[in-house]
């Protein structure tokens, strides 16, 4: 076998014990996780990468457990190295296992808010709003600004790769359904799959087995909005 | 620039509904011409809030409250602008595309567009192609404006457009869309016209895309 290129994986901490249980054993010291937090300030998701990525001095195979994230990785620059990307708008749609089954859940629910182990954590959430909202400018003002925020909205929907997340996450979720029936949004859970992080770590150990799911950017060039569509 | 309206500006920058309505009926009193408030009172002050957004100095709350804010001032102005018989620039046909719910930030560009003189008429949310295509033979507009918040909805502007070259109607209109995970490239990419940053900009487009015609 050939000497294979170095590899580094880039994952939103959102998928930590995904990683975790999937990477095989030469894999699983090359993973750096990073803070769901990112995603509340615009840039920031890519400028944290982009340090990460520029501090790499060998060039590797970088692969990201990143999906575009509201153009979050937008603009990031593989500089030596080569990077591979799920096709994929959020970890949402990774979670679910494919494209396909987020396109579904899409078309069937247009007016879903989605929880995840990482939304729940990060403190991203309508109840966590309410609360920072009537704090800074009381509780009326709140109430108004969140139903400007959510009123359209139709679900609320816990979504995990594994029946024990749902469990695992199921009461906070629950606490925050409560709150979000003031807009009449209905409860459901959505049990998604590992399928696709297995596939991102199959594909990482031979790129020959890229195909539409994923986004392969050579050396030199940078993520564009274009490869998601 | 008298002082009322610029305190009117920052009424609108810090989100205070009943302040820019007093400041917006003190300048009535004082003869200001309605057209003047508008433009020199209401809208700097909103062109700095969509400036801040984008800079991440101001965030969605905040954004929400000015906006009301000026809809207060809007309101207020608007008998005195139709009496002083402001002329009409064109008519918008907007919504928000299909698949997405979001509406705070189309809300804000209609505003702002009928400030700036135009008709709009509103689709509202999760719009399907179809609903455009029929707007533009019932309303016959100068233009089509799209919004999209999400990645995963961004995509529907592009359908939309095809839906409408597909009726037709492609050359009776132009098309300008926006939202957060737009950008002018993408706009190019789907056949749009335009492509708006924020609000402010919108209205610059949406009179660009007009005199263009």
């Amino acid at each position: 076998m050939s000497e294979r290129q170095p590899i580094v994986i880039l994952a939103c901490m959102v998928f930590q014990e995904l990683f975790k249980r999937h990477l095989p054993p030469d894999l699983a010291d090359e993973v750096i996780f990073f803070d769901y937090g990112l995603h509340r300030v615009p840039g920031k998701i890519a400028s944290t990468l982009q340090m990460q990525l520029d501090s790499i001095k060998t060039p590797s195979l970088v692969v990201l457990g990143y999906g575009l994230c509201g153009n979050g990785i937008k603009g990031l620059r593989s500089g030596i190295h080569t990077l591979l990307v799920p096709r994929m708008d959020d970890c949402i749609a990774m979670l679910l296992g494919s494209r396909q089954a987020y396109k579904h859940q899409f078309a069937e629910t247009p007016g879903t808010y989605w929880l995840s182990k990482g939304w729940l954590e990060s403190g991203s959430h309508p109840l966590k709003e309410y609360q920072e909202y009537v704090e800074r400018y009381g509780e009326e003002e709140a109430l108004w600004l969140l139903d400007q925020m959510y009123q359209h909205y139709e679900r609320l929907a816990l979504v995990a790769h594994s029946q024990e997340d749902l469990e695992r996450y199921r009461p906070e979720a629950q606490e925050v359904a409560r709150f979000c029936q003031r807009w009449g949004m209905r409860y459901e859970e959505v049990l998604g799959s590992d399928r696709f992080i297995r596939r991102l770590i199959e594909v990482a150990q031979d790129l020959s087995k890229a195909d539409h799911e994923f986004v392969v950017v050579p050396p030199g060039q940078e993520v564009r909005t274009e490869h998601f569509l | 620039m008298s002082r009322v309206l610029e305190r009117l500006s920052t009424a609108i920058l810090e989100g205070d509904k009943d302040k820019a309505a007093r400041l917006v009926e003190r300048a009535l009193d004082q003869g200001v011409p309605a057209k003047e408030i508008l433009d020199n009172g209401l809208m700097p002050g909103m062109d700095e809030v969509g400036a801040r957004f984008r800079r991440g100095d101001m965030f969605v709350p905040e954004v929400i409250m000015s906006a009301d804010a000026m809809q207060a001032g809007l309101d207020l102005l608007r008998p005195h602008l139709v009496a002083g018989g402001v002329e009409l620039v064109g008519k918008i046909v907007m919504g928000t595309v299909k698949g997405d719910l979001h509406d705070i930030g189309k809300n804000l560009v209609d505003m702002m567009c009928e400030g700036a003189g135009f008709e709009i008429v509103d689709l509202g949310f999760n719009v399907p192609p179809e609903a455009f295509v029929e707007a533009i033979k019932e309303h016959k507009p100068d233009i089509v404006g799209m919004s999209a918040m999400l990645t995963t909805t961004m995509r529907a502007m592009g359908y939309t457009i095809k839906a409408i070259e597909e009726a037709g109607l492609r050359d009776r209109v132009k098309i300008m869309v926006g939202g957060a995970p737009v950008d002018a490239e993408f706009a190019k990419r789907i056949g749009a016209d335009g492509y708006g940053s924020n609000a402010a900009t919108a209205v610059e487009l949406a009179k660009q895309l007009i005199s263009a015609n």
